[in-house]
């Protein structure tokens, strides 16, 4: 027996950061899958967006139709439903995923929906006269690209993008509902195998707020930054 | 082929859906998700109202408090409130059940959300308005109460309807801690008729119902007033 320990009250909970210390690989590879799983998520949300921004927009009546329908159906319901859909849902039709996989595709398709927006948004805020006058005044395409539409986009684009990368971090959480052993799932685990919940779970918050904050005081930099021009 | 007729449009799928049964027992699941939506609605109306107050404090202590509290609760999954609220409630015996405690939970976590939005509403009255009003002998109560609230509210509401679009969304995580709510009735729909994919459906289609009005709503109210804030809130919470 180590000589710390001889002294400890039989019955007595172990001192403060034991249960932490001793789980502590299980929860960083929670933190792992859940920074993973936000990664790869992040990107079908951006390839979806993309795709379905410009369809939003788009003079063909039947894709924008098309566009319209997925933004709306998958921002007007609960994430949690998307989930278990894929992974409860889909085994019936003959497509039985892991939970990861069925995490993936829920929360990507769900944040798709709303990068949508921000693409249709940014598309929008470059006015048509816009275009026209840069080709007017001898810039080249390319030219009108770098100096006239790129500029504008990505300000309007990055500040909500980044707010919504912060939300899929968050939302990744609900992976732990169908048994995927994230963050939130490895937190729950060791909760209630030792009952340190203070312990336990300000370590889990402490992670989210590790991904998330750094994040959030990004977004807020570069909204500054970029929307100098117009002030 | 066959498989897909089977699993998705075969009568024995949806004929649970024919019986009154399962839709009073949705109905009731419904009412469960609107009873925690309304409570979080309002408690955390009230408390967002306090911590914006909180933060424009001039003591630097009070503010503070306010700011740590936004930015940390907005910065955590709103399932991991969920579970913490229920650990704790149920281990110190508040007495809640489990649609109190999903309320606090989402309570808590809406709160920094319209803290955010009110904050960014006020600000979004122009400063001169402000002087011109204490220039004219009004009281800072009354500049409050006559000149800046007024519109103020208005332009808030897009961003309040928004954020009770997503906790209509979020409400449906006190299934995870066990309650009878329309997600959770949904599970128990297809565990029994072994049809997830059109129980999981029918519920989507009453979130989307209630959220898709809602949205339509703002959009007509943000047409009929103007200006509208882009609070920074809610953008970071769906």
């Amino acid at each position: 027996m180590p000589p710390g320990a001889a002294t400890a009250v039989p019955g007595a909970p172990p001192p403060f950061g034991t249960a932490l210390a001793n789980n502590l690989p299980l929860l960083l590879s929670g933190l792992v899958t859940t920074v993973s799983l936000s990664a790869l998520a992040l990107i079908l949300a951006l390839a979806l967006g993309l795709v379905f921004g410009v369809l939003r927009i788009t003079p063909l009546a039947p894709l924008r139709a098309l566009g319209t329908v997925y933004v709306e159906f998958f921002r007007n319901t609960p994430l949690l439903v998307q989930t278990f859909f894929a992974y409860f849902g889909l085994p019936a039709v003959g497509v039985k995923l892991p939970g990861f996989t069925a995490a993936f595709l829920a929360l990507g398709i769900y944040t798709g929906s709303f990068v949508a927006e921000v693409v249709r948004a940014g598309i929008l805020s470059i006015g048509r006269g816009q275009l026209e006058a840069a080709r007017a005044l001898g810039l080249s395409y390319a030219q009108m690209m770098r100096h006239v539409v790129v500029p504008q986009a990505v300000a309007t684009t990055v500040p909500p993008l980044g707010n919504l990368v912060i939300a899929l971090v968050k939302n990744s959480s609900l992976a732990s509902t169908i048994a995927v052993a994230d963050l939130m799932y490895n937190g729950e685990i060791v909760n209630s195998r030792t009952f340190a919940t203070y312990e336990i779970f300000g370590f889990v918050a402490l992670c989210y707020l590790v991904l998330t904050l750094p994040m959030g005081g990004l977004v807020g930099a570069l909204e500054h930054r970029l929307t100098r021009y117009r002030r | 082929m066959d498989l897909l007729y089977q699993q998705l449009l075969a009568p024995k799928k949806w004929s649970a859906f024919l019986d009154l049964g399962i839709w009073r027992f949705l109905w009731a699941g419904l009412s469960v998700t609107l009873q925690i939506a309304a409570a979080s609605i309002v408690l955390s109306l009230i408390l967002g109202l306090l911590l914006a107050v909180m933060r424009s404090s001039r003591l630097p202590v009070i503010s503070w408090i306010a700011v740590v509290y936004i930015e940390v609760v907005r910065a955590l999954p709103v399932l991991f409130m969920i579970f913490f609220t229920w650990v704790v409630a149920s281990r110190a015996g508040l007495g809640l059940n489990l649609v109190g405690q999903a309320s606090l939970a989402l309570t808590i976590y809406t709160a920094a959300i319209n803290a955010e939005i009110i904050r960014a509403g006020i600000a979004s009255i122009e400063r001169g308005q402000v002087e011109a009003s204490r220039s004219l002998g009004m009281t800072y109560t009354q500049t409050m109460r006559y000149v800046v609230l007024p519109q103020a509210l208005r332009r808030m509401v897009p961003a309040q309807v928004s954020q009770i679009i997503t906790l209509i969304k979020d409400t449906s995580l006190a299934a995870v801690i066990g309650v009878g709510d329309l997600t959770r009735r949904a599970q128990i729909i297809y565990q029994s008729e072994f049809n997830p994919i059109q129980s999981l459906f029918v519920v989507a289609l009453i979130y989307f119902a209630i959220n898709y009005s809602l949205s339509l709503l703002t959009r007509r109210w943000e047409l009929a007033i103007g200006g509208t804030v882009q609070a920074v809130g809610p953008s970071r919470d769906h």
